[in-house]
């Protein structure tokens, strides 16, 4: 009888939640556009912001936007990072309610593996025309491997039509990555990241002599001298890099040809080359055997104080937001790391904010975009507090050329002059829309050649059949 | 007119079928919309080509069975993945679901044993059934854990001097340890069915047995399991459903890739695969198809191994 009780207790339960949720949703979708001009008018906050936006938006485009902001501005992420600059330096935001100019703000954050925040987001946007004000897309971040799925697709809107348009301070390749085939732009970077090596002071005194930035590139700027340093660093009882993929990047973006040509894979001979470094660090121990990946623990337990790897390769958000090992106060080695461009130059990842096409918010979309690439006290707040290496030239310079300026966690170096050295190297080129997961999937299935589980062969074909499961339009070798 | 006249002789053959209709109605209907039309539509699905290509969509449009010959292409290296794949699942639930049954039939027959009365029966049943509430995927997550190559058991591996073994990087530690933790799940569900089965035996059949002078052996062999079977086939049936249908747990402990070499990947996750990135709703179609008949041939063995051969001795 207890069970009868409980189990019927669940099922209300349940049934109400449901029903609660469809309580939420149905009487905002219809009331959703008067009650977006109320708040609008009664919210004193909101008023002024709202009415310059609303005259500026009308004046510069014909979109429907700005006159009936919605109530819910939804983003899209798949990580916490540009929720946090939001949250702490958007002009307009309130901390406490959660609001942007009176406009409540949504994030919806899913994890970017195995595709799973496209995934979301693709369904998300296929149901924006039809969804609920409330529920509607505003503004999603994209990143470089997939920026092109969305960027040539109608679901992402001409920013020019909110009023946003392309300034000189941007970074060439962020505009062009944000680009559509015809050239009309849809969204905005806020970082621009150049990718660096980044070494441990210590280990790179003891097995180069020296840490400081120019000797210590002048030691590893080809792949013929990391590849030698690989084997004294060895022979010092020290790891070159610990993980397998940590320098894929520096390879793959340096590909003179696409994943997918003419719906046709082929794997980049750079792709290859770095697969084939890879196999003859593993069989001569200079990379950790037990063969992490890029995220894994095994990894980032190599950033404490005890760590013995030598080099990591990332940009400024790596070593801002992902090298919280080294940072850690008490285990951590702060201050005894140092970035040089290393063997070839190249970009890791970046954060684009796009508009959705649909976006009932229309104006907070394009003052949020403006905000973080053209507002220079954002810009400046980025640079000082969060190390972050911006989308705007003229902040970047001025950080760059000021002698006293420098990170702490690079002990002192002035990491914003050696990013800025190394935009003009940046390529963003052969891109397709399948780049995620064919270089994830890549270095998954490689990795069980490496490791000498399987023959190459074999590993190939497993990473060809994940392909075939995944994109069905690809057709593999 | 005659229709009068016969009346009284209808009446004599009264007939309660529909009664009988209306009362399985219920079932036929949820089976028919729950179960039918989902079960022609997943098959009906299969022969069209139907997914999205980035964010646009291609088909539907009808290819008979390509699909299906898709599947049974073997790659270029000679290996059949669709068999691979279901050789994978049926490995693996074997591996689980043979401890499963091993042990809870034990542990069932020691809790309903006369002899023992073990004491505090309702607090081992409570701990024996636990595992099964906490959710497959939070499982996976823990052994993960344990396991990884910085984990606590290669912790204890390394400050005993050995190097970090990576239990995930090979086939048959990474498959006994999703086979260890399906069993772990399930073995307590078992033994509660089999603990029910057993105390629906008459009980004077085991004094009976017990004053012939039987030991125990003879009474589990002849008694219990005999009088049992029902109740086993049920729990085998059951077991191996559940088994094709393994899903959660290799696919959160290899990430999806069913990693070393495809030898953990299951049908299911194949079919997560398909349906995940491109709402391949073709092949999805037709890997449920075939893992709807690969249940269905299976469950029919288990049924005709086990059912008792009346006929056969009648002859």
């Amino acid at each position: 009888m207890k069970k009868r009780i409980t189990s019927a207790l669940l099922a209300s339960a349940v049934i109400l939640s449901v029903a609660g949720c469809g309580g939420n949703t149905t009487p905002a979708s219809t009331t959703a556009a008067p009650a977006a001009t109320d708040a609008a008018a009664t919210e004193a906050a909101a008023t002024e912001a709202a009415a310059t936006e609303a005259a500026a938006a009308d004046t510069e485009a014909a979109a429907p936007a700005a006159a009936d902001e919605g109530d819910t501005f939804n983003i899209y992420a798949w990580n916490e990072e540009f929720k946090g600059f939001f949250e702490k330096y958007m002009p307009g935001y309130d901390a406490s309610a959660q609001t942007l100019d009176g406009v409540k703000v949504v994030w919806t954050i899913n994890p970017s593996d195995d595709g799973v925040y496209q995934d979301k987001l693709d369904q998300a946007l296929q149901a924006n025309a039809s969804a609920s004000a409330a529920d509607k897309v505003d503004m999603f971040l994209a990143e470089a491997d997939y920026i092109l799925k969305y960027t040539d697709s109608d679901y992402t809107m001409d920013i020019a039509n909110l009023g946003v348009n392309q300034v000189d301070t941007e970074y060439q390749y962020t505009v062009s990555a944000a680009s559509d085939s015809n050239g009309k732009i849809k969204g905005v970077s806020f970082q621009c990241c150049p990718s660096a090596l980044i070494y441990r002071r210590s280990i790179a005194k003891d097995v180069l002599g020296t840490d400081d930035p120019a000797e210590v590139q002048a030691q590893l700027d080809s792949w013929d001298k990391y590849e030698a340093v690989a084997k004294t660093a060895k022979d010092k009882g020290y790891y070159i890099q610990s993980s397998f993929a940590d320098n894929y990047r520096v390879f793959s973006n340096n590909a003179d040809s696409a994943w997918v040509t003419g719906g046709q894979l082929t794997i980049p001979a750079v792709v290859d080359q770095w697969t084939e470094q890879m196999k003859s660090f593993y069989d001569n121990g200079y990379i950790l055997d037990t063969l992490p990946g890029v995220w894994d623990d095994g990894k980032t337990a190599e950033m404490f104080a005890t760590g013995k790897t030598m080099c990591f390769f990332g940009p400024a958000w790596y070593f801002n937001f992902c090298m919280g090992n080294a940072q850690d106060p008490d285990k951590g080695c702060y201050g005894d790391w140092a970035i040089c461009e290393g063997p070839m130059a190249h970009f890791w990842g970046g954060t684009w904010m796009l508009a959705a096409t649909g976006t009932d918010n229309g104006s907070l979309v394009a003052k949020v975009m403006k905000a973080f690439t053209e507002d220079e006290t954002v810009c400046e707040n980025l640079i000082k507090n969060e190390g972050q290496f911006t989308n705007n030239k003229t902040v970047n310079e001025k950080f760059a050329n000021d002698p006293d300026f420098g990170n702490a966690f690079l002990g002192n170096q002035n990491d914003t002059a050696v990013f800025c050295g190394m935009t003009d190297n940046i390529k963003f080129q052969n891109n397709t829309i399948y780049d995620q997961l064919c270089n994830e999937g890549y270095q998954d299935y490689i990795k069980q050649y490496i490791s000498g589980a399987v023959d190459k062969d074999t590993a190939l074909q497993n990473f060809y059949g994940y392909i075939n499961e995944k994109y069905p339009a690809v057709q593999t070798p | 007119m005659s229709s009068t006249t016969n009346a009284p002789v209808k009446h004599k053959s009264i007939s309660y079928a529909g009664w009988g209709y209306f009362f399985i109605a219920p079932f036929v209907i949820v089976y028919v919309l729950c179960s039918l039309i989902p079960l022609l539509s997943t098959f009906y699905n299969s022969l069209f080509e139907n997914y999205m290509d980035g964010l646009k969509q291609v088909g539907p449009n009808f290819i008979g069975l390509d699909n299906f010959v898709t599947l049974f292409t073997p790659r270029a290296d000679g290996r059949l993945e669709i068999l691979n794949y279901t050789g994978n699942t049926m490995i693996m639930w074997i591996m689980g679901a043979v401890p499963q049954i091993v042990f809870a039939l034990l542990l069932a027959v020691i809790f309903t044993s006369e002899r023992m009365k073990i004491k505090g029966q309702g607090f081992f049943k409570t701990v024996i059934y636990m595992p099964n509430l906490i959710m497959a995927s939070a499982f996976a997550m823990l052994f993960f854990q344990i396991f990884s190559s910085v984990g606590p058991i290669n912790q204890i591996i390394m400050s005993g001097g050995g190097s970090a073994y990576l239990f995930f990087d090979n086939e048959w530690s990474a498959r006994s340890i999703i086979a260890f933790i399906n069993f772990l799940m399930w073995f307590g569900n078992t033994t509660i069915l089999l603990m029910a089965g057993i105390m629906g035996i008459d009980q004077s059949l085991f004094e009976a047995a017990s004053i012939d002078g039987a030991n125990s052996t003879q009474v589990f062999f002849k008694i219990t399991i005999p009088l049992l079977m029902p109740i086993i086939i049920y729990v085998v049936i059951t077991a191996l459903i559940g088994g094709l249908q393994m899903f959660d747990v290799p696919q959160i402990i290899t990430a999806g890739r069913g990693a070393p070499n495809n030898t953990t990947k299951t049908l299911v996750m194949a079919l997560n695969s398909y349906i995940g990135t491109s709402k391949n709703y073709g092949m999805a179609g037709a890997v449920s198809f075939i893992l709807f008949v690969v249940t269905g041939i299976l469950s029919f063995i288990v049924f005709r191994s086990t059912e008792p051969k009346k006929e056969g001795k009648k002859k």
